[in-house]
């Protein structure tokens, strides 16, 4: 069967190229679920995350994985940017536009707003929709469901991944233009997933990727017979108010030896700031609280006014707390 | 006499800062009158407002020594609102890899570039008016004009009027991104009017010029040039684009766009404009033609196109077009 494309386009000195899919299941059906990665080219986690399950979920719609049964029609789409993911582009390369600022998109618009149109058309149809990212290359996420002002159900349903972290987050004015603010217009339920950092392929944030999407299609239904990883972490539902980002009021090199997804006490050393001229300690950045880690600057170049990481706390801090924060990465 | 100053600094990692610079013109004791100001810069590759701004400061100069009491008011112009942007010529904030114009209002505790809107918004609180100057980008070039979103139009287009520009461009409010310095101030009663003109990555001193004596009437009109300051006269009466008589031409094909027509000229209906062709073959790839009898007031300045890049704006007159273009 030849490969699916959601949008064929002419270059002006390349080949012709084409954005594929994977459509799997039965085509008389209408898609349960779409996943979509690679908006960013340079977000790599989440693309071969998807490659890896669309190969084990062809395995199963083919009889490969005896005892496992596909029962809805999926939607794979691994890189909507495949320009950016071939010259490691966060943007689209040729007007540096982002893609995830282009929707709901318009099939006789810039060349990103047809891109945008068309993966809005492709995924529309399904019911569950997931948009996964890799923050950017500044800066690391563990392995997290984020909602955008959700409905109960949403809330509900994130639980079935069984990351370890749902965050909840404010809608930014900037984010009206996203692919996960236009799914919100189409009904169904969306969520959108941070795992890892861009540009780095990390494989432990990538296996807890995976069984939470697998586990996700057994929770659903979507997927029957013997489960392949049933442990689950605990998982923690931050509300808006949970979380705290950390700013710096100093610049220099930044250092930490922290991972991320670890709990943190309150006065925890997360890292240290050093003046890159003289050496000398010029901060130490300690938790204000205690609280799991979910993000943390992997740069050591460092601002004023630039972010350091991000706790989840147990408990609401306000409803301010997180307002100005231009989320990151998506 | 001019005034320079930083309005916000901040540290960079490795022993710079970055520093947002302002000069300032006073009327002194007779300088009553409101306070005005111009931004640029906020692309980093938008060039044509910082060369506005060293325009201003000469003229203003010039007038401190000629006619020392005709400023009654006060000038603040703000050249490069992303200093790092333009000093390394990304139109982005560097490192962030974010658009300042889509970070407003800011917040004072914020990341660095919602620290730099924040002073700016802080700054121009009591500004009677604020022009926001860009420069398209580097594909297109745009004849001097006003954008104005519909929302504002009651207040926005009077002053508009008076700027000599060639269009005034109300947009509709679905079009409009909050998160611009201009939504953010009009929406606080600060009336800001964004022009747009020229290309990025270049200056057009004709375009300059045009845009100078319009600011100095609409700065005589508020105040802040004495009335009877004598002033260039106006040159350009604009017209006026909507979304109801815009049309885009989009590339139906990729290659190299080559256009046949001169920016700002009227154009007829199924007017060849130019033509897409592939450096790999010799026929043409596909005709560019005018969908409506119009003015041609946007046109590709970067030759490669992908399936969809814009090459051109037109904005259609029912009155013969080359009675309103000006010769």
């Amino acid at each position: 069967m030849t490969t699916p494309a959601l949008l064929r386009m002419t270059a002006p000195l390349r080949e012709d190229f084409e954005i594929p899919y994977h459509d799997i299941g039965d085509r008389d059906l209408n898609p349960k679920l779409a996943l979509v990665a690679g908006i960013h080219g340079d977000e790599l986690n989440g693309i071969f995350v998807l490659s890896r399950l669309a190969n084990f979920l062809h395995a199963v719609s083919e009889g490969r994985h005896t005892g496992q049964t596909l029962t809805e029609r999926v939607i794979i789409v691994p890189a909507v940017n495949i320009l950016g993911v071939n010259i490691g582009s966060r943007r689209w390369p040729f007007d540096s536009t982002d893609i995830n600022r282009m929707f709901p998109g318009y099939d006789a618009g810039e060349t990103t707003q047809r891109i945008a149109h068309a993966v809005l058309s492709l995924t529309r149809p399904a019911y569950y929709r997931v948009d996964i990212h890799s923050s950017n290359s500044h800066f690391e996420e563990c392995p997290q469901v984020r909602l955008y002002e959700p409905t109960d159900l949403e809330r509900t349903t994130a639980h079935l991944f069984g990351l370890a972290a749902v965050i909840e987050l404010r809608m930014n004015k900037a984010f009206t233009t996203t692919l996960g603010h236009a799914w919100r217009t189409c009904g169904g339920e969306n969520f959108v997933m941070q795992g890892g950092q861009a540009t780095v392929l990390d494989a432990t944030h990538c296996e807890r990727l995976f069984r939470a999407l697998v586990a996700f299609l057994y929770r659903t239904g979507i997927l029957r017979g013997r489960q392949l990883s049933a442990e689950d972490e605990d998982v923690h539902h931050f509300r808006i108010g949970q979380t705290v980002p950390l700013i710096s009021e100093h610049a220099g090199f930044f250092v930490s030896r922290l991972a991320v997804g670890r709990w943190l006490q309150a006065g925890d050393v997360i890292g240290k700031v050093y003046d890159g001229f003289d050496g000398e300690q010029r901060h130490e950045v300690r938790a204000p609280m205690a609280g799991l880690l979910s993000g943390l600057r992997r740069q050591a170049l460092l601002f004023e006014g630039d972010l350091i990481a991000r706790i989840q706390s147990r408990q609401s801090l306000g409803e301010g707390v997180d307002t100005y924060l231009h989320g990151q990465g998506q | 006499m001019a005034t320079h100053d930083s309005i916000l600094t901040l540290e960079l990692p490795y022993r710079e800062r970055l520093e947002l610079r302002r000069t300032s013109f006073d009327g002194g004791p007779n300088g009553r009158g409101p306070k005005v100001a111009v931004v640029a810069g906020i692309h980093g590759d938008e060039l044509e407002g910082l060369y506005v701004c060293h325009r201003l400061a000469q003229w203003l100069e010039h007038l401190a020594v000629r006619q020392p009491g005709a400023l009654r008011g006060r000038v603040e112009l703000y050249p490069a609102l992303n200093p790092v942007g333009i000093d390394t010529l990304q139109r982005f904030v560097p490192v962030f890899d974010t658009d300042l114009n889509r970070n407003f209002p800011g917040h004072r505790e914020g990341l660095l570039p919602q620290r730099i809107t924040e002073a700016v918004m802080r700054h121009l609180e009591s500004a009677a008016l604020v022009l926001d100057i860009h420069a398209s980008n580097v594909f297109l070039r745009e004849i001097p004009q006003v954008r104005i979103n519909q929302e504002f139009k009651t207040t926005l287009v009077p002053l508009a009027q008076k700027m000599n520009m060639d269009v005034i461009w109300l947009h509709g409010a679905l079009t409009v991104l909050e998160a611009t310095i201009a939504h953010s101030l009009n929406s606080t009663g600060v009336p800001c009017l964004v022009v747009e003109m020229g290309v990025g990555m270049r200056i057009t001193p004709a375009f300059t010029e045009q845009l100078l004596i319009g600011i100095l009437h609409a700065w005589q009109a508020l105040g802040v040039l004495a009335p009877d300051l004598e002033l260039p006269a106006l040159t350009h009466q604009p017209l006026v684009a909507d979304d109801s008589n815009v049309h885009y031409l989009n590339a139906e094909t990729s290659g190299l766009f080559v256009p046949e027509v001169e920016h700002w000229t009227s154009v007829k209906q199924g007017e060849r404009l130019g033509v897409i062709v592939s450096p790999h073959e010799g026929g043409e790839q596909s005709t560019v033609c005018s969908p409506v009898d119009g003015i041609l007031f946007t046109l590709r300045e970067y030759p490669v196109v992908y399936e969809g890049s814009l090459m051109a704006r037109i904005m259609a007159v029912d009155t013969p077009a080359s009675a309103a273009v000006p010769s």
